[in-house]
C-alpha cells in the first residue's frame, strides 16, 4: 500500500469518526444515570444502565409522544403516496391544457416555508374541530409532501416507456389490472424513495406539529423540548428518547437504501 | 420461356446471393402466372382487414383505403417518417395521429378499445414487462383471457419451445439478450392467438445475423398462425423474404400494393421503384428528356461491370462512370460513382452498382458500364 492511499484511508476514517461521534455520545448518555453524567468524563460508560429506556417505555407521556408522532407520520405518508400515485401517472402520461403550469405550481408549494401556513391552518382546524388530532398534522404536512411525492414519482414514471401501457392494453388487461399488477411493481423503487422522503419530512418537522397540537396529540419532538422537570434536566432519559427518535429514520433508510441510490442517480431527489 | 427466365434472373438478382432467401424468392415464380403485375381481383374480395379513409398524419389532406388479405402476410414498406408506426397504432386502436376507419370482416373496429380488438402487436423496441419473468410475460394475454393455469402453462411451454426460449422461462427480461427479448415479445404476441398480428419493424434493433435467422423462422411461424399479418419494414429484402403482399407507403400515403414480385417488376413510379430496391434505383443521365412526367432508371444489380458478358441481348447501352468508392461485403461488391452520358458534366448522376462476387475496382478509375435495354425502367416521376 503506498503512502497516498494510506493517507486517504486515514482521512476517510477521521470523517467517519466525525459523523458517528454525536450519535455515539447520544448512546453513551442514554446508557448512564443522571448522577453519572453530571460526574466524571467517561468515554465508555463504566456502569451502563437501561433504566432510561425503561422510563421511556413505561411513562405514558413519553411513549404516547412516540405513538402520536408515528400515527401522524404514517397517516401523512399514506395520504401522500396514494394521492400522488395517480397524479404522477397523469402528469407522466397525458398532455392536457395547463399541465406544465399545474406541475410547476405544485412545486412552488414546496418552496414556501411551513411557518407561512401556521396561522391559516391553526384558525381553520380550530373552527372545524380538527385541532389537536394526528389527522390535523398529517393534512398540514401533506401540503408539502404531496407535491414532493408527485415530483419524485413523475420523474420515475416518465422513465417507464409508454409502450408498456400500450402492450398491456393490447394483451387485453384492464387499466386497473395494469396499474396495480404491472405499473406499480415496476415503480416500487420510486414508491420506496417517496415513502422515505414523506416519512422523514413529517418525522422531523417541528413547527406545524407543535402549533397544531395541544395536549392530546403531542408529538415526541415537542415532548423532548419540555423535559425540564421539577428535579432538573433529565439528561439520560432525553438521550434515550433521542435514540428512539433516530431509529425509525435508520430503519426506513435501511429498507429503501438501494432505491435511494437509484433515485439520487436519476437526479429527481 | 423468356418470361420465366427473366423472372428467375430478376429474382435472384434482387434478393442477393444469400442462398436461403433465393429459395423463398423463387417460390413466387408459382404465383406469377396468377398475378403478373397487379394484385388479383379476388385478393381484394378476400381481404379481412379493411382500412378506409386513412390519414396517417394530422396534416394529411387525402385519405386512402386498403384491404389486407385474409390469412396472408402484408409487408408495409416505407421510409422513415412515412407513417408505418402510425398505421400500426391505428390498427391496434392505440392513441395516434393517424385517423380512419378500421373494419375486420363485417365488424367495425373503429370505436373499439385495444382490449376489445383481436389484435396482437410486436413493437420495434423490445417491450416486455420488466418485473415479470419470461413465463409470466408469455402468459400475460392468457391471464387476460382468463384461461386456467394448466392450459396457460401448456401454451407457454409450447410457444417457448417454438421460439427457442424454453431454458429462459424463469428469467427476467433484463437478463436476456436483445434477440431473446424480441423472441419473448413475439411469443407473447402469438400467445394471444389474435386474428390480426401487427409487427412494427420487429427486427430493426437486432444485429444482421440475428435478423437473417429470425426472418426465416418468422416466415413459417406466422404462416402457421393463420392470422392476417401486417409487418412493417424499410428493407425490401423483408418484403421478398416474408411478404405475400406488399403495401408501399410514401409521403404519408399509400403508393402502390401488390405481390412483392409484381411490385418489383412494374413499379408505378420512381418512388415505388426506390422503395423496392436497396440501394435505390439509378437515374439515367438526361433521363427526363422526353417530357417532364417520365424518367428512366436502372436497378443497381442490373448494371454490368466491364468484362461481364451480355448474353442474347441485342440492345446494350454503355455509360462511363468515375468511381468514388467501393464497398465489398464478402459476397457482393457495391461501386459508387458518378455517371454521365457522352461525358457531359452538367448532367452527372450518382450511381450505385451492385454485383455478386468480388470485383477489382479502384477509386478514381473510369469504368465502362453496360446496361441491357430491357432492364431500363420507364417510370412516372411521381
Amino acid at each position: 500500500m503506498n503512502r497516498r492511499s494510506r493517507l486517504s484511508r486515514w482521512v476517510l476514517a477521521a470523517y467517519c469518526v466525525y459523523l458517528i461521534l454525536p450519535l455515539y455520545w447520544l448512546l453513551t448518555l442514554a446508557l448512564r444515570s443522571n448522577a453519572d453524567i453530571a460526574g466524571v468524563f467517561q468515554l465508555v460508560p463504566s456502569n451502563p444502565t437501561l433504566a432510561n429506556f425503561a422510563e421511556i417505555l413505561s411513562n405514558p407521556v413519553w411513549y404516547e409522544g412516540f405513538v402520536n408522532s408515528l400515527s401522524y407520520v404514517l397517516l401523512n405518508t399514506l395520504i401522500s403516496v396514494f394521492a400522488a400515485l395517480p397524479a404522477a401517472y397523469v402528469f407522466s402520461r397525458y398532455r392536457f391544457l395547463g399541465d406544465r403550469q399545474l406541475f410547476f405550481w405544485l412545486l412552488t408549494n414546496r418552496m414556501a416555508p411551513p411557518a407561512v401556513f401556521l396561522l391559516p391552518f391553526f384558525q381553520l382546524y380550530s373552527s372545524i374541530g380538527l385541532f389537536d388530532t394526528p389527522l390535523a398534522v398529517a393534512l398540514a404536512h401533506c401540503l408539502f409532501t404531496v407535491p414532493l411525492s408527485v415530483w419524485i414519482l413523475e420523474g420515475f414514471m416518465s422513465g417507464v416507456p409508454t409502450e408498456i401501457d400500450d402492450m398491456a392494453r393490447i394483451d387485453g388487461h384492464s387499466f386497473w389490472f395494469f396499474f396495480t399488477r404491472i405499473f406499480l411493481p415496476i415503480n416500487r423503487g420510486a414508491i420506496g424513495v417517496t415513502v422515505f422522503f414523506c416519512f422523514m419530512f413529517s418525522w422531523v418537522e417541528l413547527l406545524l406539529a407543535r402549533t397544531l397540537t395541544g395536549s392530546e396529540a403531542k408529538p415526541i419532538v415537542v415532548v423532548m423540548t419540555r423535559t425540564v422537570s421539577a428535579s432538573g434536566m433529565d439528561w439520560g432519559v432525553l438521550a434515550a428518547a433521542g435514540i428512539f427518535t433516530v431509529l425509525p429514520g435508520i430503519l426506513v433508510v435501511w429498507f429503501v437504501r438501494q432505491h435511494l441510490v437509484k433515485g439520487f442517480a436519476l437526479g429527481r431527489v | 420461356m423468356r418470361g420465366v427466365k427473366d423472372l428467375v434472373d430478376h429474382t435472384i438478382l434482387c434478393v442477393g446471393a444469400d442462398q436461403s432467401t433465393v429459395i423463398v424468392a423463387l417460390k413466387y415464380g408459382s404465383i406469377l402466372p396468377c398475378c403478373p403485375t397487379s394484385p388479383c381481383a379476388n385478393h381484394a374480395a378476400m381481404s379481412a382487414l379493411n382500412v378506409k379513409d386513412v390519414r396517417l398524419f394530422q396534416e394529411a389532406t387525402q385519405g386512402f383505403d386498403h384491404g389486407f388479405a385474409a390469412g396472408e402476410l402484408t409487408v408495409v414498406l416505407g421510409g422513415n417518417q412515412s407513417g408505418k408506426t402510425n398505421l400500426c397504432r391505428l390498427l391496434a386502436g392505440l392513441p395516434t395521429q393517424a385517423s380512419g376507419e378500421v373494419w375486420y370482416q363485417e365488424q367495425d373496429w373503429t370505436p373499439l378499445s385495444p382490449q376489445k380488438r383481436s389484435v396482437a402487436v410486436v413493437f420495434q423496441a423490445f417491450v416486455n414487462y420488466p418485473n415479470w419473468t419470461v413465463a409470466q410475460n408469455i402468459a400475460s394475454p392468457l391471464v387476460a383471457q382468463q384461461l386456467d393455469a394448466p392450459e396457460r402453462e401448456r401454451i407457454v411451454a409450447s410457444l417457448a419451445q417454438t421460439l427457442g426460449i424454453s431454458e429462459l422461462l424463469q428469467r427476467l427480461p433484463s437478463e436476456l439478450s436483445g434477440g431473446q427479448q424480441q423472441r419473448l415479445a413475439i411469443a407473447r404476441a402469438l400467445a394471444q392467438r389474435a386474428d390480426v398480428l401487427v409487427l412494427d419493424e420487429p427486427l430493426v434493433n437486432l444485429d444482421y445475423k440475428l435478423r437473417e435467422a429470425l426472418v426465416l423462422e418468422l416466415k413459417t411461424l406466422l404462416a402457421e398462425t393463420g392470422a392476417t399479418v401486417i409487418y412493417t419494414s424499410t428493407d425490401p429484402r423483408d418484403a421478398f423474404a416474408l411478404g405475400d403482399q406488399v403495401l408501399l407507403l410514401h409521403e404519408q400515403s399509400a403508393l402502390q400494393s401488390g405481390t412483392p414480385l409484381g411490385l418489383y417488376l412494374s413499379p408505378k413510379c420512381l418512388a415505388a421503384a426506390h422503395l423496392m430496391s436497396d440501394p435505390g434505383v439509378n437515374l439515367l443521365p438526361r433521363a427526363n428528356f422526353n417530357g417532364s412526367e417520365q424518367c428512366s432508371a436502372i436497378r443497381p444489380e442490373h448494371v454490368l461491370l466491364p468484362g461481364e458478358t451480355v448474353q442474347d441481348c441485342t440492345d446494350t447501352i454503355s455509360f462511363h462512370m468515375r468511381v468514388d468508392s467501393v464497398e465489398r461485403s464478402g459476397d457482393e461488391t457495391f461501386v459508387h460513382g458518378r455517371v454521365s452520358k457522352d461525358g457531359e458534366l452538367q448532367d452527372e448522376k450518382h450511381w450505385v452498382v451492385r454485383r455478386p462476387g468480388m470485383h477489382g475496382v479502384s477509386v478514381g478509375q473510369m469504368l465502362e458500364l453496360n446496361v441491357r435495354g430491357d432492364d431500363i425502367l420507364n417510370l412516372a416521376l411521381d
